[in-house]
């Protein structure tokens, strides 16, 4: 597994995506790996978005880039602290307006606009998701633990085809 | 012994719903009734905020079409510090022509999103097609050209909202007696012209009419099956203008019968005076009806269809066009074809985008005078505020104290004025596709649910599901034993 390198990150055709909602705890993992970057000045050429959720229209955005990261929040308790993982393109019928999945958008944009990035997902483990600002201990432990183990170098990327599906 | 069917959730539509269709003996539809049960409590907890965030408040009901709250919240706060439309004064001609900007943009994503990711699957692939293809990304496999259209003209939607309200959900714009910014000539130049990865207005206004295209094929090879699905008569109501033509923005409420005859027009401000609202036990959503007519003649139709019914023309020559056409189909009388609603929310699309494009060229959208500042001695502290919001007809209604507390508030959005028809279509929809088959089939309860979603309703403003929930039919008899169930 070839080790992740932040600074593959850093290029304005580069898109660091972080998904989630502040106002509910750990699910403001994507927002916060955000907010470190920015705290850092780390990726200032890569271009930096938050929301709440992932849109169809997301296929368009991501077809503008050559890389791609997303950084979600997820429940899945097999998942000690986070995963890095490589993504591909798959229509999956998990669709709502509320969710739609990664390889789902990848797939939209593979359809509709012919080329698809490169693709990488960094999902954090959270534990509480109720409507409170702030992450828990844990889950920032998390996030330390994932933004110490990137800047190591020290994350080895999980090939195509072996995603992780507890990454939301 | 009766029996009863239980739809729960409904699928792709805004929000969830449990449909029951009850049954006697011998298969007859005896009751059909959509079940509202989220609670929305709005107009509880936005008491005692001060009485500028209503309109801030208000708008996080939904993540579809927050402007329509935003910009209803606004109209009441004009009204509250005496600067509203019966006040003589009103807010600046650019004040309004943003807010109309803002609010069209709306009109039209809001529209895409029902009208291309909720129903068109249905049109395209079949509403007897299986759900996990009967979808928006089955939509995707089948015509990615469509869906690329689709997606960049939802994108340009959003980029508009985005260009008055500051950003593409819950944006603010509007504050008491205007608006904070006017439109700048680059970002104008940039909604007008496109860029790389953003349409052109003549590219805008060309996937805009996709969706006429689309109902129009669909129409002519399925005209019985569109014709005949839940044609249910009742009276339709929007809001429109000295000549009876549709104002998304403002106007009288209008409400015209199956004759087309006008029986009411009314300044909304009077509504208590018009509209009563019933209650039942099976659901949180209020049954509005006008008092005079009581509630089996007297309540309404609002939205694409009331609205395409009510007015008399279109102010843009493709829509007009296009509402020639709608209006012809039916040699002038009104439509109540369920499935035309689908025919009538295009038009709008298209319409919407037509009346963007005379925005966007208008210089008035460059001018600085953008709020109107009222004295003190001018606050009156209660206001009502109507906008035609994409599902149709919505109220805001607030009172505050003299320190400009809110202390009153009330809601009456387009579901709302629709859940008497919405009930009275599922059980049409039940009599003629539920009586006399044994099987309960996918096909037969996804029929209840085309009916329901041409409504594009929206039940909490909180969900959306578009067909991967689960659907459970349930059988009841009388003494709520299960005889039958089926699950997807």
């Amino acid at each position: 597994m070839p080790p992740v390198r932040l600074a593959d990150f850093d290029d304005d055709a580069c898109l660091i995506y972080g998904i989630g909602n502040v106002g509910r705890q750990d699910d403001g993992l994507g927002w916060a790996f955000i907010d470190w970057l920015e705290a850092q000045g780390r990726c200032p050429n890569a271009q930096l978005q938050r929301n709440y959720q992932l849109l169809l229209e997301d296929a368009e955005l991501i077809s503008t880039k050559e890389r791609v990261l997303f950084i979600d929040a997820t429940k899945d308790e097999t998942v000690t602290s986070f995963t890095w993982a490589r993504a591909a393109p798959k229509i999956d019928f998990t669709f709502t307006s509320h969710a739609i999945s990664i390889p789902a958008i990848m797939a939209t944009c593979e359809q509709c606009f012919e080329r698809v990035p490169e693709v990488h997902v960094l999902a954090i483990r959270g534990f509480e998701f109720e409507l409170e600002m702030g992450l828990t201990p844990g889950a920032q432990s998390n996030l330390n633990d994932a933004t110490a183990d990137l800047l190591s170098g020290s994350i080895g990327c999980i090939p195509v085809g072996h995603e992780s599906k507890e990454c939301r | 012994m009766s029996r009863k069917l239980v739809i729960d959730p409904v699928t792709r539509i805004e929000g969830h719903g449990k449909v029951t269709v009850h049954l006697d003996d011998d298969g007859n539809v005896l009751d059909a009734r959509l079940h509202v049960v989220e609670f929305r409590g709005y107009e509880k907890f936005v008491q005692g905020h001060p009485f500028w965030e209503a309109p801030m408040l208000m708008q996080r009901i939904c993540g579809i079409c927050f402007v329509s709250h935003h910009l209803g919240g606004a109209k009441v706060l004009d009204d509250m510090i005496g600067v509203g439309a019966g006040s003589g004064t009103g807010v600046t001609v650019t004040a309004e022509k943003i807010r109309r900007l803002g609010h069209y943009a709306q009109m039209l994503q809001s529209h895409v999103t029902a009208y291309f990711y909720l129903v068109v699957p249905e049109m395209m692939l079949g509403m007897d097609a299986a759900p996990e293809q009967r979808n928006l990304l089955g939509l995707i496999q089948a015509d990615p050209e469509l869906m690329r259209r689709v997606i960049m003209l939802r994108k340009w939607g959003q980029e508009v909202i985005k260009t008055v309200f500051g950003k593409r959900m819950h944006g603010i714009s509007s504050v008491p007696g205007g608006v904070d910014k006017n439109v700048s000539v680059a970002e104008r130049d940039r909604l007008l012209n496109g860029e790389e990865g953003l349409p052109s207005i003549s590219e805008v206004i060309d996937y805009a009419q996709d969706g006429l295209r689309l109902f129009h094929e669909f129409h002519a090879k399925n005209r019985s099956q569109v014709d005949g699905f839940a044609n249910v008569p009742v009276l339709s109501m929007s809001l429109a203008d000295a000549e009876g033509n549709v104002d998304y923005y403002h106007g009288a409420l209008r409400i015209v019968d199956e004759d087309k005859k006008v029986v009411r027009e009314f300044d909304y401000h009077d509504y208590l005076d018009h509209f009563s609202e019933a209650v039942e036990l099976w659901s949180y959503m209020k049954f509005p009806f006008l008092k005079d007519l009581g509630r089996d003649r007297g309540s309404v139709r609002v939205g694409p269809l009331a609205r395409m019914n009510v007015t008399k023309s279109l102010s843009t020559p493709l829509a007009q066009e296009a509402l020639e056409r709608f209006h012809a189909y039916t040699d002038g009388a009104p439509n109540n074809m369920t499935l035309h609603t689908n025919w009538a929310r295009a038009i709008e699309v298209l319409h919407a985008a037509e009346l963007i494009e005379e925005l966007l060229r208008d210089p008035d959208l460059q001018k600085q005078d953008l709020v109107v500042t009222a004295a003190p001695e001018a606050w009156v502290g209660e206001g009502v505020g109507v906008v035609e919001a994409p599902r149709g007809t919505l109220l805001h209604h607030y009172r505050a104290s003299a320190e400009g507390d809110i202390t009153f508030a009330n809601l009456i959005v387009a579901t709302t004025q629709n859940n008497q028809i919405l009930n009275r279509t599922v059980r049409s929809v039940a009599e003629d596709y539920l009586v006399g088959h044994g099987e309960i089939t996918e096909a037969m309860m996804n029929a209840i649910e085309v009916g329901i979603r041409a409504f594009d309703p929206c039940l909490s403003c909180a969900t959306h599901a578009f067909g991967q929930m689960p659907l459970i039919v349930t059988v009841l008899d009388s003494a709520g034993n299960v005889l039958n169930e089926r699950v997807r």
